[in-house]
């Protein structure tokens, strides 16, 4: 980040444990800040927050609710977490202590986003090859994630060496690459 | 039940009735068959996966049959539904005759357990329990006195797919080849004089005491083995046998540039196994009332492991050399895998014990790379947290295999130069 740190915008935020900062449409983790005491990794969880967001929004849209200004409250049994989108090149999840009141962490959350909408800075659009996306797509998503990539290579015949570099793909490949992973994961088609 | 067990006392092999008999859990039994529809696609490798399990039920089906003295179709189906059962695969009711008939299933091992591990994040779109098919074909072929392999079997609905139920429908058909039986005699043609190795005087009384332990063990109520955090089937070795490597002579055929990828997905299994129920059996009460409690020492485990694996009937595993945090050496004079290579399709080109291969990878590093004083749960995420993240520590290579005709089967793991620990 060019300016400041997330470090800087939440220092004087009480109860937050953790934040992460999701580079959109990629999921990937682009900035992190986790309370010391805190055993989280933030590349284990933020890009999965990337997708509860896209899954979101397509759901919302798909009852015609869509709206920018949305943001999603989780509570479970020992944090309590806002997860929004930021500009649409972020999405911003802010882990609270469970005990915080909702309406605080709502106070809490608003300025936050409010000064990391002033301290990100606005993404170019990265084209990353699809095969890219659908190899991090799998690895995330699949049940036995260690034998993710042997299992495609049985199934398309594509060497294991070559789907170990996705970006090199060729187009028959990388269709091949995703019929296979919709198969292992039991889906129709890939939201990516 | 534990009538029909029988252990080859001198090779740590085991019989069920007149086959060729081991012990697996779950975790296992899951990922071959799906290894092998993975290499086959599910329509061929599901049909494989029947006719296996028809094959091989067969004689240990008439078997029983004969042993108990039964005669009428009524009973032998009855006998059929509860050996599956006790041996740990569920509850199957046979309806046949000649023309054909319905099965109906609960708790199936394959279909039960798959839902149970994978059902929350998978959507199963085929039916998993193609071995139960097999068997119940076999069951109705010797019930009815149908010539063998000439009852098919198709599942219609599977609890993996969410349904309710299994069920099946049998019709006459789906003749499969008649291959060369791989029974107690032929395994007894194939074995090499047996040896014992370093740390004998540990090993063997707690093989002893493991299969004293597993002796009355059967299914539950449901048909199910559940014990030391995983489902148990007391599994004919010819299935695993067959469908392994009728999968490998498939692919070498259509698609060679796929065989190694093929043959570390069937050292996975091994894998897999030996963290799922030798770690299970490991951090167990029983075992630590049986052999006490883990002290956090590599040998200890290596130990237990030799003798585990002789109880659940995979062969008399020895260790050669232990050089705690370098390298293991494992010699057998067969393994489950071996001997029916050989009976079945002579000698091999290559060393191909693949679940040996594997299953010796995973010992070496539990016995490192496992804090067992923490008494650690064996999840999928501490699975992942050990073999996820780049190249293992430890690698696996088989030197000698009875099955290439060598006089010994001797896996060799050694510890990776420069490796992550």
């Amino acid at each position: 980040m060019a300016q400041g740190t997330v470090k800087d915008a939440v220092n004087d935020v009480p109860s937050l444990r953790a934040v992460f900062v999701t580079a959109m449409p990629d999921c990937l983790l682009y900035d992190s800040w986790v309370r010391p005491e805190e055993s989280w990794q933030a590349e284990d969880a933020a890009s999965y927050f990337g997708d509860l967001v896209r899954a979101n929004r397509e759901g919302l849209r798909a009852l015609k609710s869509w709206s920018a200004e949305m943001q999603v409250t989780i509570e479970s049994a020992d944090v309590l977490m806002i997860v929004r989108e930021l500009r649409g090149d972020f999405v911003v999840t802010l882990a609270f202590q469970r005990d915080v009141p909702l309406g605080m962490v709502r106070l809490h959350a608003k300025r936050v986003m409010e000064r990391l909408d002033q301290l990100l800075p606005t993404l170019e659009a990265q084209q990353r090859p699809r095969a890219v996306k659908i190899t991090e797509f799998l690895e995330k998503y699949a049940p036995d994630p260690h034998a993710a990539l042997h299992r495609v290579a049985l199934r398309t015949g594509i060497p294991l060496g070559t789907l170990r570099k996705p970006e090199s793909l060729e187009t028959t490949q990388v269709a091949l690459l995703e019929a296979s992973v919709c198969d292992i994961l039991g889906l129709e088609s890939l939201s990516l | 039940m534990s009538s029909l067990r029988r252990y080859l006392p001198e090779h740590d092999l085991m019989y069920f009735g007149p086959s060729p008999a081991v012990y697996h859990c779950h975790h296992f039994n899951l990922f071959l068959d799906q290894t092998i529809d993975d290499a086959l696609g599910f329509e061929a490798g599901s049909r494989l996966r029947f006719l296996a399990g028809r094959e091989f039920a067969s004689p240990l089906l008439s078997g029983a049959a004969e042993l108990n003295g039964l005669t009428t179709p009524a009973e032998k189906l009855e006998l059929a539904s509860k050996l599956f059962a006790g041996m740990g695969h569920g509850r199957l009711q046979i309806s046949a005759d000649a023309k054909g008939g319905d099965v109906k299933g609960s708790y199936l091992h394959y279909g039960y357990s798959w839902s149970q591990k994978y059902g929350q994040i998978v959507k199963r779109k085929q039916p998993a329990d193609a071995f139960g098919a097999g068997f119940a074909a076999a069951a109705s072929e010797v019930a009815l006195g149908l010539a063998p392999e000439s009852m098919g079997a198709h599942e219609t609905e599977c609890v993996a797919m969410k349904a309710p139920g299994c069920t099946f429908q049998l019709k006459p058909g789906d003749r499969g080849l008649r291959l060369p039986p791989v029974g107690e005699g032929e395994v007894q043609k194939q074995i090499t004089p047996s040896f014992n190795g370093l740390y004998e005087e540990v090993i063997q009384p707690i093989t002893k005491g493991l299969r004293d332990f597993t002796a009355p063990v059967a299914g539950d109520e449901r048909g199910l083995v559940q014990a030391f955090g995983v489902f148990v089937t007391l599994h004919l070795a010819g299935y695993y046998n067959r469908i392994s490597y009728e999968a490998v002579q498939q692919v070498e055929k259509k698609a060679p540039q796929s065989v190694g990828v093929l043959e570390d997905l069937l050292r996975e299994s091994g894998h897999v196994c030996v963290f799922n129920t030798f770690g299970g059996i490991l951090l167990s009460p029983e075992w630590e009332g049986m052999v006490g409690a883990l002290t956090g020492e590599p040998l200890p485990i290596i130990t237990g492991c030799m003798a585990i694996a002789r109880a659940l009937g995979f062969g008399r595993w020895t260790i050669a050399e232990f050089d705690p945090g370098k390298k293991l050496v494992v010699r057998a004079p067969c393994s489950y895998e071996s001997v029916f290579y050989r009976s079945r399709y002579g000698k091999a080109p290559r060393p191909n014990e693949y679940f040996l291969q594997g299953a010796c990878l995973a010992i070496a590093q539990l016995a490192h790379r496992v804090d067992w004083k923490a008494k650690p749960m064996l999840t999928q995420d501490y699975y992942n947290a050990l073999f996820r993240g780049g190249p293992l520590p430890w690698k696996v290579e088989q030197v000698k295999s009875t099955a290439c005709g060598h006089p010994i089967s001797e896996v060799v793991v050694t510890r990776v130069e420069g490796a992550r620990a």
